[in-house]
C-alpha cells in the first residue's frame, strides 16, 4: 500500500522542523512586494490543486517556508482519502494479478476459445447473447472488464488531487506522468497504466530524476507503449524469433528515440539517428513478461555500441541499459530540458533564461534532485515577478479541482469530473501522443472549451453534474451576508483569495441587487431541476459502493448562481 | 477583422438574395431575412475525412475477384460479379465493389468516387494503435511528431481563423487535428450552447455576464478566445440544429456515422467557416465471421455506404466545395483465419468523392496475390504510400502545396487523383 502511509506523519514534523530549521534562506517574497498573504496565494495557486477556504490564512499561520517544505516532504497523513481508496479493488494489486484478473473483450475471447468455453463457430460481434455469454464466462472464471480498472484508474486520480494533503506530490504525480506519457488508448499497455503511476511515477516525483528515468524505462505500461517489449536483436539469437513476443520482428527505436526526444535530452539535445539505433540495441532484451519487466539475454544486442561518443564494451548486458540511461539522466541537455518543462509548468509559459539557468545549476550540482530545483525555483526573482501576474492557466483537470477544492465539495462520482474534463479537452490517462498534453495556455482555451469551461462553472455550482454536492452557505458558516454586495465580495474572496475581484464584482452587482432577476433565475433552475429530476440520478452512475445523495434544496439559489458564474469567469480560469 | 467580416457578411447576404446558392435550408433564409448574421466566412473549399478504425478488408470491399489466389487463400469469404458467388459491383472487369455498397456505386459509375488501393504506410507495425497514430501524425516512423496532419494542413491553408474550421465529431480531439491550430471537437453540435437548460432568461444573463467579464479580462487569450466563443454561439442556433431537414428524399442512417455526417452538412450549409471535417466509424477489426453478403463487414459496409451517400446527396448545392476522403490504419491478411474472418494485415483502399476528382477509376499497382509475392508471404503490400493520396487530395482540393511540411520527411510523388 503505497499510498498509506499515516505513521510517517509524525516522523515527517520531526524532518519538518529539522528542515526548516535548517532551510535559513527564506522564501523572497517580501523583497519583492508580497504580502504573507498574496505570497501564500500564490505559492497555493502554483503548488497545488488550488485553495481550500481558509487555507491561505492557514498557511500564513503555519508559516509560508514551512508549508513549502511539508510540502516537498509529501508526508503529511491522509486517512480519510486512503480508506476511501481501500474501497477499490484494483488499487493495491501488482501487475502480475491485473494481467490475470482484468481483460479486454479479445483477451476473454481468445482465453474462452482457447480453453474451449467458447464455440468459435458461436463468435458473433453484435449480439446480445452471445455478449451475455462473454459475460457469464467472465463471471465464472473471475475475471473483470478492463473498463473496471479504467474507472478506478480514472476515479482515484481525482479523489487524491481533491483530497490528499501532499498536494505538491500530486501536482508532480500530474506533471511527470504527462512527462512520461502512456496512454489507455493502447490496448498492450491499458492494464499497467495505474501501476506506473502508482509504482513507477509516484513514490518517485520528489526525488532524483534517474530515479524516475529508470522506473520508467522498466515498467510494463511504458515497455508496451514505446514498444520496446518488443524490440528484438537479429544479430546473435535468431533462434529466439520462435519465443519472442508476437509482434517481435526484430529492432524497434521507438522507445529509444522518444526517450532521448521527450524524457532526457530534447529534440535538439545533440543526438543522432545513428545513436537512437544504439540506444536501441542497448535496450533490446528489456521486455515484459506476465506483467512483470523481464531481461531476455537472448533478446539482447551483445555486441558492442557507441552512443553520444561513449563506448559501451561487448557483453554489457542489462547493466548497459541501466548505464546508458543514467548517462542520459546526467547529461547537460537533460538538465536544461527538464529545468525549462519545470519552469513553464510552474512560473510562466515563457520563463525567462536566468531562471532556467540557477535551476540547471541546481540540478547539475545535486544529481537532478527534484526537490532541491523547485527549491531553487521558488528563491528565485523569476518565480515572484508582478508584472504577469496568474499568467499561467489552469488545465481542465486543474479548473475542475481547484473548484472542488474552493467550495469544499463532496464528491461522490468521481467520474463526472473526468467527463466534464474530457468536454473541456482534457481526456487524462487517453492522450494519444507520448509528447503528453501540451503545457501552454493556447492548448487549452478555444472556443468550444472556453464554452464547456463556463458550461462547468455553471453546473457546477448550480449542483447539475450528478454526484458532487456542496454547501455554499457553509462556506461562510451560515452567516448571512449584511446586503447582497457584501455576500458578494464574501465569495469572491472564498473562491478567489488574494485577487482583484473589481470587474467580477462590478458585472454581477446588478444582478444580485435585482430582485426580478433573483426570481427569474430560481425559477428557470426549479424548472430545469424538474426536467431533469428522474435521469441525473442515475445517469452514468459509477460504483454501486458509492452512496447517494439526495438532491438539496439549496441548489437553487441566485447564490449558485453567482458561484456558477465566478467559476466561470477568465480570473478563475488562472493560476 | 470585425469590418472584414462585416463584409462579408453582406456578400453572403447578397448570394442569398440573388439566389445563386441553390438548396438553402429555411433556417438560414430566415436568419438571413431577419438580419442575423449567418454567414461571416466566404466559401472555403471543405475536406471531410472518415477514419475507419480497426482495419477494414480492403480485399473483401474492393475485390481483384479475377485473381484465383485470393478464392484460394478465402474459400468462403471470396465473393466475384457472378450470381452464385457474391453478385459484387464490377468496375472494371478485375476489382469489384462488395454488394453493400450498392449506395455509393452509382457515384463510381458517374467518375466521382475514386478508390485507391494498395494504400498503407511504410511502417510494418500491424498495431492499430500505432498504425493509426502514424496515419494520423502523417510521420510513420516518428511517434513524437506533436501535430496531426490535418492540424496542418489547416495551418497551410492559413484562411480567417474560424472558430469552426477544423470540427471533429467526436468526443475528444483524434490525433489528426492534435496541434497549433484551434480544432474543435464536439460529439453533438446541441451542446455548442450556454446550458442553463430550461429558461432562456437565466441563459440571457449569465450569456450576457459571461460575455462582459471575459470582454474585460487582461489576459489576451482568454479575451480573444471569449469573443470567439460567443460569436461562435451566435451562429449556432441550438433550435435550427435540432430541428435540421436534410434535403427532402435524404434520409441519414441512424448511425453514428449518418449522425456525425448530418452534423457536418449542417455546418456546411451554414457557411461559417469550415474547411477540415473529422468523423470516425469503427467495428473494422473482422477476426471473426467476417460473413460476405451479410455479416458484420456487410453490416459495416451498408452503414458506412448509405451515410456518405446520404450526406452527398443533401450536399448537393456544396458539392463543388467538398470532398470526401476515406481512410484506414491497414488492412487484412490475404487468407481468412481459423475462425471465418481475417487478421491484421498491410494494405488497404481508400475513397474519394467529388466533383473534381477523377473517379471511376481504381488507382493501383497491385500485383498478384500468390504468396511469394505478399508482404511477409501473407498480407497486400503497400504499393501506394498513404501521403500521396492524402496529399494528392491535399493540394488539388485544399490548394495545399507545401508538402514538405504537410508531410515531413516525405519525398514521395502526389497521386493525381483530383483535377
Amino acid at each position: 500500500m503505497k499510498f498509506a502511509r499515516p505513521f510517517c506523519g509524525w516522523l515527517g514534523l520531526f524532518f519538518l522542523l529539522v528542515f526548516s530549521a535548517k532551510a535559513a534562506d527564506e522564501i523572497p517574497y517580501k523583497k519583492y512586494g508580497y504580502t504573507p498573504a498574496q505570497a501564500a496565494a500564490r505559492l497555493i495557486d502554483r503548488f497545488s490543486f488550488g485553495a481550500k477556504p481558509g487555507q491561505v490564512a492557514a498557511v500564513v499561520a503555519m508559516g509560508i517556508d514551512n508549508w513549502f517544505e511539508q510540502q516537498l516532504e509529501g508526508n503529511q497523513p491522509n486517512a480519510a482519502l486512503d480508506k476511501r481508496l481501500a474501497n477499490f479493488k484494483s488499487l493495491q494489486l501488482n501487475n502480475d494479478s491485473i494481467v490475470n484478473r482484468y481483460l479486454n473483450a479479445g483477451q476473454v475471447i481468445r482465453l474462452a476459445t482457447r480453453n474451449g468455453l467458447l464455440n468459435r463457430d458461436s463468435i458473433q460481434a453484435d449480439q446480445a447473447a452471445y455478449r451475455a455469454q462473454v459475460r457469464q464466462l467472465m463471471e465464472q472464471q473471475g475475471y473483470l472488464p478492463i473498463q473496471e480498472l479504467h474507472r478506478e484508474l480514472v476515479v482515484q486520480k481525482v479523489l487524491r488531487a481533491a483530497y490528499s494533503n501532499n498536494q505538491l506530490q500530486e501536482v508532480l504525480t500530474d506533471f511527470w506522468f504527462n512527462h512520461f506519457n502512456v496512454s489507455a488508448t493502447k490496448n498492450q499497455c491499458q492494464q499497467f497504466i495505474y501501476t506506473y503511476e502508482r509504482d513507477a511515477i509516484r513514490p518517485n516525483v520528489l526525488g532524483s530524476f534517474k530515479d524516475l528515468l529508470l522506473a520508467t524505462a522498466k515498467h510494463p505500461a511504458m515497455l508496451e507503449y514505446l514498444d520496446n517489449a518488443s524490440s528484438v536483436s537479429l544479430r546473435n539469437a535468431p533462434r529466439m524469433y520462435n519465443n519472442a513476443p508476437r509482434n517481435a520482428r526484430g529492432l524497434n527505436e521507438n522507445y529509444a528515440r522518444e526517450v532521448m526526444e521527450l524524457h532526457t535530452l530534447g529534440v535538439d539535445g545533440g543526438y543522432t539517428q545513428a545513436d537512437v539505433t544504439a540506444v536501441a540495441r542497448a535496450l533490446t532484451g528489456w521486455t515484459v513478461m506476465q506483467g512483470n519487466f523481464l531481461f531476455r539475454p537472448r533478446m539482447h544486442d551483445n555486441e558492442a555500441k557507441t552512443i553520444l561518443n561513449k563506448n559501451f564494451p561487448a557483453n554489457g548486458g542489462y547493466q548497459e541499459g541501466i548505464d546508458v540511461l543514467t548517462m542520459l539522466a546526467e547529461h547537460p541537455s537533460t538538465a536544461q530540458f527538464i529545468c525549462t518543462k519545470l519552469a513553464t509548468r510552474f512560473v510562466s509559459d515563457t520563463p525567462s533564461a536566468s531562471l532556467i539557468k540557477n535551476m540547471v545549476k541546481t540540478f547539475q550540482s545535486t544529481g537532478g534532485n527534484i526537490k532541491e530545483v523547485l527549491r531553487t525555483m521558488v528563491h528565485d526573482p523569476s518565480f515572484w515577478k508582478k508584472s504577469a501576474p496568474h499568467e499561467k492557466v489552469k488545465s481542465p483537470f486543474e479548473l475542475v479541482i481547484s473548484a472542488v477544492r474552493a467550495t469544499n465539495a463532496q464528491i461522490v462520482q468521481p467520474f463526472q469530473l473526468f467527463n466534464w474534463c474530457t468536454k473541456m479537452g482534457q481526456r487524462f490517462y487517453y492522450y494519444q501522443a507520448p509528447t503528453g498534453f501540451p503545457d501552454r495556455a493556447s492548448y487549452w482555451i478555444n472556443t468550444g472549451s472556453l464554452l464547456n469551461r463556463m458550461n462547468f462553472g455553471l453546473a457546477f455550482a448550480s449542483q447539475k453534474i450528478p454526484g458532487v454536492r456542496m454547501d455554499l452557505a457553509a462556506l461562510n458558516n451560515y452567516h448571512e451576508p449584511e446586503s447582497a454586495i457584501d455576500a458578494l465580495n464574501v465569495y469572491s474572496n472564498l473562491l478567489l483569495p488574494q485577487r482583484d475581484h473589481s470587474a467580477n464584482i462590478k458585472r454581477l452587482i446588478p444582478l444580485v441587487n435585482d430582485e426580478a432577476v433573483e426570481e427569474k433565475i430560481n425559477k428557470a433552475s426549479d424548472l430545469s431541476a424538474n426536467k431533469q429530476g428522474e435521469t441525473m440520478m442515475d445517469l452514468n452512475k459509477t460504483n454501486p459502493a458509492e452512496e447517494k445523495i439526495s438532491l438539496e434544496k439549496g441548489s437553487k439559489t441566485l447564490l449558485s448562481q453567482v458561484v456558477g458564474i465566478i467559476i466561470g469567469s477568465p480570473e478563475f480560469q488562472r493560476k | 477583422m470585425s469590418s472584414r467580416r462585416a463584409f462579408m457578411r453582406s456578400g453572403a447576404m447578397a448570394l442569398f438574395a440573388t439566389g445563386i446558392a441553390g438548396g438553402i435550408p429555411a433556417f438560414i433564409t430566415r436568419a438571413a431575412a431577419a438580419a442575423l448574421p449567418p454567414a461571416p466566412y466566404k466559401r472555403n473549399k471543405v475536406l471531410v475525412c472518415i477514419f475507419q478504425r480497426g482495419a477494414m478488408d480492403g480485399l473483401m470491399a474492393v475485390t481483384p475477384f479475377t485473381d484465383m489466389e485470393l478464392k484460394k487463400a478465402r474459400p468462403t469469404l471470396f465473393m466475384d460479379p457472378t450470381n452464385s458467388s457474391g453478385k459484387l459491383f464490377d468496375l472494371d472487369g478485375q476489382f469489384g465493389l462488395h454488394p453493400g455498397f450498392a449506395s455509393l456505386q452509382p457515384f463510381f459509375a458517374d467518375k466521382r468516387l475514386a478508390i485507391a488501393h494498395g494504400v498503407g504506410s511504410p511502417n510494418n507495425t500491424r498495431s492499430h494503435f500505432d498504425a493509426q497514430d502514424y496515419m494520423e501524425s502523417g510521420t510513420p516512423f516518428s511517434k513524437s511528431t506533436s501535430s496531426g496532419w490535418l492540424n496542418r494542413a489547416v495551418g497551410l491553408m492559413g484562411h480567417d481563423a474560424s472558430p469552426f474550421r477544423a470540427v471533429s465529431i467526436t468526443g475528444a480531439l483524434p490525433r489528426s487535428l492534435y496541434g497549433n491550430e484551434e480544432a474543435l471537437a464536439i460529439s453533438n453540435l446541441e451542446d455548442f450552447a450556454l446550458q442553463t437548460k430550461g429558461n432562456p432568461m437565466a441563459a440571457n444573463i449569465t450569456a450576457g455576464s459571461f460575455e462582459e467579464l471575459y470582454e474585460q479580462t487582461s489576459n489576451r487569450l482568454l479575451n480573444r478566445a471569449g469573443k470567439e466563443s460567443f460569436e461562435a454561439m451566435k451562429m449556432l442556433n441550438p433550435n435550427d440544429i435540432k430541428n435540421y431537414k436534410p434535403l427532402a428524399g435524404v434520409a441519414y442512417p441512424n448511425s453514428p456515422l449518418g449522425n456525425s455526417l448530418k452534423q457536418i452538412a449542417m455546418l456546411i450549409k451554414m457557411n461559417i467557416g469550415l474547411e477540415v471535417a473529422f468523423a470516425e466509424n469503427g467495428g473494422w477489426d473482422t477476426h471473426f465471421n467476417q460473413g460476405t453478403l451479410n455479416g458484420v463487414f456487410a453490416r459495416n459496409v451498408r452503414d458506412f455506404s448509405d451515410s456518405i451517400a446520404a450526406f452527398w446527396n443533401d450536399m448537393s448545392a456544396y458539392q463543388d466545395d467538398v470532398t470526401l476522403m476515406t481512410m484506414t490504419e491497414f488492412g487484412r491478411t490475404v487468407a481468412q483465419n481459423g475462425t471465418g474472418g481475417t487478421d491484421h494485415g498491410r494494405a488497404s483502399c481508400s475513397f474519394v468523392l467529388g466533383n473534381a476528382v477523377q473517379g471511376g477509376k481504381v488507382y493501383h499497382q497491385i500485383g498478384s496475390l500468390a504468396k511469394d509475392q505478399l508482404e511477409d508471404q501473407r498480407d497486400l503490400p503497400v504499393t501506394t504510400d498513404f501521403r500521396s493520396v492524402f496529399s494528392g487530395v491535399a493540394n488539388k482540393h485544399l490548394g495545399i502545396n507545401n508538402n514538405s511540411v504537410l508531410f515531413p520527411k516525405w519525398e514521395g510523388k502526389s497521386l493525381e487523383i483530383i483535377r
